[in-house]
């Protein structure tokens, strides 16, 4: 009789935990929205743009794909987006919808991603998807296998560019250039690296990526700056950087607001005015004061001589 | 005859100072010896300590002297002056913000401020009768034109080169002028004795974090000057989950978002959002810069029936 109770109570709390999941992940996604395709293919690019905007976007909640490292927030956690699991379950169209519509903590992405860098990033979780890995394949760009992989740099400061070359030795011992292998520019700021890649930061079949450096991106007082150029994804080569000061910025002089004599300075820095006027008042106020004591000590003296 | 008992008074008072001062040396002498004596004397009470490269190692308790800490002088001085070259800036991004409310949880715990006292407050608003609410962050402006630094009669709060303003616990007397003074209420005053003031009482005065927070005088938002002293982004700002914070140096045009970590340009985030500053009519030039509440992450989810959520 006990363990029947047992039972039945052990039942009822599953029931009422599976009910409540249901319900915190009880993401309605009409049937037409399931069916939408991605218009995007899985290449190589598509798929590293999505990763980009995947670790700006989507990393803070939902962590790295596949390693399970999400925000652990209650009463759900955000789902691994790389598990085979979800995979599985979700039509393209269906995580499409989820991002567009979000729901709970999940905000809303229908205004501020666009319809492409949504497909991106779901073409970069398909990319975990371990039944359509074959598919994947076909349609990246094929580079020999390559030892010694190099980086060079070469900066043309007159016309605020820079180009990079990426090279490998092949097995028969030639140097060759690597084909459509994304680069980073990343300019050293205060608290993080600013992307000055632009469009196509794609190395082409000769392995060589030129960028135009910003024309108004202030430098130090020398219009020096800190760039470090690197692969975007460590996954090909390992991880190759280079960091170098160049000479792109916009001359500027930091201006110190405390040069100047203000109001809202302390005393060391007030207008010259306030101190003369400040200074002027206590010593005119101070000096009247004196002169009719003066005059009143003198009284008595007066009176005594007019008798 | 007067001059001579005039003699004598000093005379006897400079005799009755001697014998008091050194009286004083000797107690104080004896004491300090006595203290070297119990500590060499007193059998070694061994403690057991971690080093840092992770070794177990035991070390006599009287060998123990506490960490060394900056000193005040040290603390105040750089404090005062700032990190030269740098000019730092804030923008809101008001279309992110859900009332998450942590960063005003991790600006607390920075700032040992109890629950009750804000450096930054997440206010909801409404502009208008028909206009949509939304949930603004507001932390002190920093002012480049501030209204505070000018009533302060004691120079106690000031603004340094990078553009921060700062308050000097230390200076100051707890007049509330500033309080007064400033068209964003950002500042608070502790009425009460502040929060753990027993436990950080012999903590060293860091007026870049205006901690230990002093009873009788005004604290507010320091942009955690502290903490940018160390290249790391303002305690609100990374602890923001939503990306609603960019922080970054306007001589550098670049801020950096301390949700993702994504770095943009300062001018171009302004121009593209249509980026405004609030009550910019009072001419007080804020260094918060806030982003419209447009193309929202989240629906507002506040209580506006609730009048005294209203701002």
């Amino acid at each position: 009789m006990k363990n029947t109770i047992k039972n039945i109570a052990a039942l009822f709390l599953i029931f009422i935990f599976s009910g409540s999941l249901a319900n915190a992940q009880g993401w309605s996604v009409p049937s037409s929205a399931k069916k939408k395709q991605n218009p995007y293919e899985a290449t190589a690019k598509n798929i590293s743009s999505g990763k980009k905007i995947y670790n700006l976007n989507c990393k803070s909640c939902h962590g790295d794909p596949t390693m399970a490292n999400m925000l652990p927030l209650a009463p759900v956690a955000p789902t691994d987006l790389g598990s085979q699991n979800f995979l599985v379950q979700s039509s393209d169209g269906e995580i499409y919808y989820k991002v567009n519509k979000g729901q709970g903590a999940m905000p809303t992405f229908e205004k501020t991603l666009s319809d492409e860098d949504k497909w991106m990033v779901i073409t970069f979780l398909r990319s975990f998807d371990k039944n359509k890995k074959e598919r994947q394949q076909v349609a990246e760009i094929k580079n020999p296998e390559v030892t010694d992989v190099k980086l060079e740099l070469k900066v043309n400061e007159a016309e605020k560019n820079m180009s990079a070359k990426l090279s490998g030795v092949t097995k028969t011992g030639k140097r060759v250039g690597l084909q459509g292998i994304e680069m980073s520019f990343l300019v050293k700021r205060s608290f993080g690296f600013l992307d000055v890649s632009g469009e196509d930061p794609y190395t082409n079949e000769k392995g060589d990526v030129q960028i135009q450096f910003p024309k108004d991106l202030p430098g130090d007082r020398e219009g020096q700056v800190n760039m470090l150029v690197k692969v975007t994804d460590d996954a090909f080569y390992g991880k190759l950087e280079e960091a170098r000061v160049v000479t792109l910025g916009v001359p500027t002089d930091p201006v110190n607001p405390l040069d100047e004599r203000a109001m809202w300075g302390t005393r060391a820095n007030a207008p010259i005015w306030i101190i003369v006027t400040f200074v002027g008042g206590v010593v005119g106020i101070w000096s009247v004061i004196f002169l009719v004591l003066f005059q009143m000590i003198k009284l008595p003296k007066l009176a005594s001589k007019q008798d | 005859m007067k001059e001579e008992t005039s003699n004598n008074s000093r005379r006897k008072f400079l005799k009755s100072f001697g014998i008091s001062v050194g009286a004083a040396g000797v107690v104080s002498s004896f004491s300090l010896i006595g203290a070297a004596k119990a500590a060499a004397k007193k059998p070694a009470e061994m403690v057991n300590l971690l080093t840092q490269d992770g070794q177990l190692v035991q070390v006599d308790k009287n060998q123990l002297r506490p960490t060394v800490t900056e000193p005040l002088d040290e603390l105040q001085k750089r404090g005062r002056e700032g990190i030269p070259g740098k000019s730092f800036v804030m923008v809101i991004d008001l279309s992110k913000c859900r009332n998450a409310r942590k960063c005003m949880a991790a600006c607390q715990n920075h700032h040992q401020l109890r629950a009750d006292q804000h450096h930054i407050n997440v206010l909801q608003m409404q502009d208008a009768e028909h206009t949509a609410p939304y949930f603004m962050p507001k932390p002190c402006q920093h002012c480049d034109n501030p209204p505070c630094t000018k009533v302060c009669p004691v120079d106690a709060t000031f603004k340094r080169q990078d553009g921060i303003v700062l308050i000097d616990n230390e200076r100051c007397i707890g007049c509330r002028f500033c309080i007064a003074a400033c068209p964003y209420s950002a500042r608070i005053f502790q009425w009460t004795e502040p929060k753990d003031s027993e436990k950080y009482k012999d903590l060293t005065y860091n007026i870049e974090a205006n901690v230990p927070q002093k009873k009788g005088t005004v604290s507010k938002c320091l942009f955690s000057a502290d903490r940018l002293r160390e290249d790391k982004l303002p305690s609100c700002v990374s602890s923001c989950p939503n990306g609603v914070y960019y922080f970054g140096d306007r001589n550098e045009d670049a801020v950096t978002n301390g949700t993702t970590g994504e770095t943009v340009r300062f001018s171009k985030l302004i121009e593209e959002n249509a980026g405004y500053t609030l009550m910019e009519e009072l001419g007080t030039k804020p260094r918060v810069y806030y982003l419209p509440p447009k193309n929202r992450a989240f629906e507002f989810n506040g209580d506006l029936l609730n009048e005294e959520n209203l701002h």
